[in-house]
This record gives structure tokens, sequence and C-alpha cells, in this order.
């Protein structure tokens, strides 16, 4: 059997039920279930995560806006219409964030239609993902796989008063005083 | 793969003046630069380069340390060293990541790992000798490593740079669990504190040339501050490095090997002597203490990791067919 590379997924994070859903970066795996295995394995070692999504990365669509500046020709509409999640990076130093869904028929159609109905949202760069192509961790799951990271809290760098530490130490005390 | 001559980038950069402008205008107002966006060929070969190089960098990082984890001496000192290891396997998926959103591949990186012609940090070819080594390496080289990973935060190409977002926020754990520990057994017994001071001894000089060359003798750096992936020079990473450890290590009772080292009022700057940059160079082409090690290493974990892979293979293959 060759050892060459996977596939390529594409990881999506929500921190807490109450944050956004954030693009996160990717990992390789041999089929989708893995993809997700890999992803809380790289992304989900720290508490800050209660869903982890992931999407191959060939069939995501992606539009800076200098791309779309550029003009290119109008995304066919024939096919059979599909959900789409929109992404869009809103400001230049943050991840791609879920805006909402539309109903398209290819990827570039569905953020053609995008650009008009989050027209309000100034958005530097779009990506399309069929809802079709997500696999999204199970909330039955959600303990074991997020669980854990909660109770390693000297992953915490809050846990190492190595401020206070100098600070004794400068003053010619000892630690424990 | 990842190298151009002088003349070529100034033909290629010649190539579309309009395109280049606009780039260059970009990043002057602070924009990120995304995948898809034009950017020039040789912007392109540097951001693989010091992203690899970087994600390399974290992946045989792990070896070092990784052979502490059985010799741990109390519990919590083993979670950590754990959760530390852990997460530099994860800052080189980051890497990796960031670096395929240019057009490498994973596959030709790890290639290029495995048969020595890629780079890494020079400071992961010396031998951690005694339990002590695990602190001066997450004080020392990880803080080194989060001065410059700060400054990569800010860097021009998006992907590069929340992925540094990320590190960083993960190395302050690293760091501060390596000062505590310092601190810690510089107050301890007297065992603990010649421990501490020898390790201190033979980590401080390798330390400072993580930075890597002199400004003067670095030659990529021009045009990685003129396109905003830099902010900073070498030199200037270095000293700030030296302000910042000279007085703490002091403080805790550990003396820095270096006679010339003193503070300057009229600088504001901790003046250090002279590196030396052919024990830098030796180690660098891989002829440092411990090269041939880790990369026996590497590719023992590649070989041994086959059959895992193989089978994940075999059983994907085998649902797709289902």
């Amino acid at each position: 059997m060759s050892d060459t590379q996977w596939p390529r997924y594409e990881v999506f994070q929500q921190e807490a039920p109450d944050k956004p859903v954030l693009h996160n970066g990717s990992v390789h795996a041999p089929d989708i279930e893995m993809a997700l295995l890999n992803a809380r394995d790289v992304f989900a070692r720290r508490p800050e995560a209660s869903q982890l999504w992931v999407a191959a990365a060939e069939r995501i669509t992606s539009r800076t806006r200098e791309e779309l500046a550029a003009g290119e020709p109008a995304p066919s509409t024939a096919g059979e219409p599909q959900t789409y999640c929109l992404f869009g990076k809103l400001a230049q130093q943050a991840q791609a964030s879920l805006l909402g869904e539309v109903q398209a028929a290819s990827g570039a159609a569905a953020i053609a239609t995008a650009q008009t109905d989050f027209e309000a949202q100034k958005v530097l760069r779009w990506w399309a993902v069929p809802l079709a192509a997500l696999l999204k961790s199970d909330p039955a799951e959600a303990d074991p796989m997020f669980a854990p990271a909660r109770e390693k809290t000297y992953k915490d760098q809050a846990e190492y008063p190595v401020v206070t530490m100098m600070r004794k130490l400068r003053a010619g005390k000892r630690l424990d005083e | 793969m990842y190298g151009a001559d002088v003349e070529q980038i100034a033909i290629e950069l010649s190539e579309e003046p309009e395109k280049l402008a606009d780039f260059e205008a970009r990043i002057a107002r602070g924009e990120k630069i995304e995948p898809g966006d034009w950017m020039p060929a040789e912007y392109r070969r540097q951001l693989i380069r010091m992203i690899s190089q970087h994600a390399h960098s974290e992946v045989v990082g792990m070896l070092p340390e990784g052979a502490w984890i059985t010799r741990a001496p109390s519990l919590r000192r083993k979670l950590i060293l754990i959760a530390k290891v852990q997460d530099e396997a994860g800052h080189g998926q980051y890497l990796y990541h960031a670096a395929e959103t240019l057009g490498a591949t994973r596959e030709e990186m790890l290639e290029a790992l495995l048969s020595g012609k890629a780079k890494y940090s020079s400071i992961f070819n010396y031998h951690t000798t005694t339990w002590a080594d695990n602190g001066a390496i997450g004080w020392l080289v990880d803080g080194a490593a989060i001065l410059n990973q700060t400054m990569l935060a800010r860097c021009s190409y998006g992907p590069y740079s929340r992925a540094m977002v990320r590190i960083c926020m993960e190395e302050n754990f690293h760091r501060k669990q390596g000062q505590e520990m310092i601190i810690r057994y510089s107050q301890g017994t007297p065992t603990q504190r010649a421990m501490v001071q020898d390790a201190i001894t033979r980590w401080w000089w390798p330390t400072l040339m993580m930075f890597g060359p002199h400004d003067a003798d670095s030659p990529n750096s021009g045009l990685l501050i003129r396109w905003g992936i830099k902010t900073r020079t070498n030199d200037q990473l270095r000293q700030e490095f030296v302000n910042q450890l000279a007085p703490d290590l002091q403080a805790c009772g550990i003396s820095i090997p270096d006679p010339d080292l003193r503070y300057d009022e009229a600088s504001g700057n901790w003046l250090f002597g002279v590196i030396d940059w052919d024990e830098f160079w030796r180690v660098i082409k891989g002829d440092g203490p411990a090269n041939a090690e880790r990369m026996a290493a590497r590719q023992q974990a590649h070989d041994d990791g086959r059959w895992v892979r193989e089978a994940l293979s075999a059983y994907a293959a085998k649902n797709q067919i289902q």
C-alpha cells in the first residue's frame, strides 16, 4: 500500500453553545469519521470546545474579496439546489465564522446569493460548505469528546504564579512568605 | 524547492508591477493576505520556507522533552510534560495546515524533513541531560520562541497569523511551567540548585542562537520586513530576550555564563558577549550534538506508525466499497 497523504478536512469549532462556529484549521484523515477524531486531538486539547464540524476541503468553495472584485462568469444555476453553510471572515485578524445558510445549485452560486443576503456584513473572504458534506460531533458524545480537557487545569498558564514568585525573590523574600 | 536566487526574484517582481503595488498597499494598510489573493511568488516561497521550518521545529521539538516523560519526578510534573509534548504535536499540525494553504503538500514537507533537506530550529539538536533541562527549555527556549511568535501573530499572511495566535496562548503555559520549575529549584536543596545552574549554563548560549544570524548575515530579512511577515529583526528580538531573562535569572541566584553581560544605563539594554557563530552554523548544517539521533527518532516514529496508517486506510477503503 502506498504511503501517500490522506485527503484534507477543514475543521470548524464552537467554543461554547452561545459562541459562533469558527473555522480553525485542517487535518488529514482517511475518512470523515477519523477526521473528526483527529480534529478533537488537534483542536480540542483546551476546554474551549463544545462542538466540532469537519468537511472535506475539496467540497468547499472559497472566494476572497479580491477574487470577487476581479469578476468571474455568472455561476451556473443548473442542478439540484442544496443547503450551503456560509462562512465569512469579518475582520482582518478574524477566523471565518458561520453566518447562515442559503439554498443554491453550487458553491459559487451560494456565495453570489450570500453577498446579497448578508450585504450588511463586510465579508473579506467567503466559504460555502454543503451541509451534506459536514460531519458534526454528536451532542450525545460531547462529554467523552470535550469534558476531559476541562479537568486538566495544569494546561492553563494562570496555574503558574511566576509573576508573584519573581516579585518575592526581587524583594529578598522566601517563596513561602 | 523553496529557494530562488536574487536575479530570479528581481525578474519576478518586475513582471506584474501593478499587482505588486496593490499587494504592498494592502500590507501597508494592515490587511491580511488570504489564500486565493494575489501574492508575489517570492512571498509564497518565503512563507512556505518559514512555516514548514517552524512546523518541523515543533515536531522535532517533542523529542528532547519526550525522553523525560517516563522519568518525571512527580505525577504533576509528568502530566504537565505529557500535555506540553502533546501541544507541540498540535502546533506542528496547525503550522503544516498554514503552509498547505500556500500550495505546499503535507507529503512533500514530511519528505523534506525525513530526508534531511529541511531545516528546523538548531536548539533541538542539543541533549537534555538532566531533569532540570525541561525547566530550562520551558523558560528559555519557549520564552525565546514566544517573542518570535508574538511578532508572527501580527504577520501579513492570515492563516499563519491565526495559527500563531493560538500557539502563543498555549506556549505561555509551556514557558510558565518551566519558569516555575526553575524558580522553585533555584530556592530548593543544594542539589536542586546545582542542577538548575548546570542546566542554565548549558542552554543559555544555544537559546541566544535560536534567534538566527546577526541582521547583517540574514539575507531574507529585508523582504520579510517589507512584506510584513516579520516586523522585527533577529538582533532586536535577541536583545529583548536578554533584557527579560538576565535580571530574572539573577534574581533567582542563577549566574549566566557570560562574563561580558552587564546592564547599560545609557541604552537600557543588557549587553552580552560574542555568540559562537561557528557552533551555530555547525549545528544548523547537521553536525550538532544530537542531529543524527533526532532524525533517526523521527524516521523510526514514521516507520513505526506505518501499520496504523495502513490499517486506517484499509478500513476507510472497505467502508467506501460497502
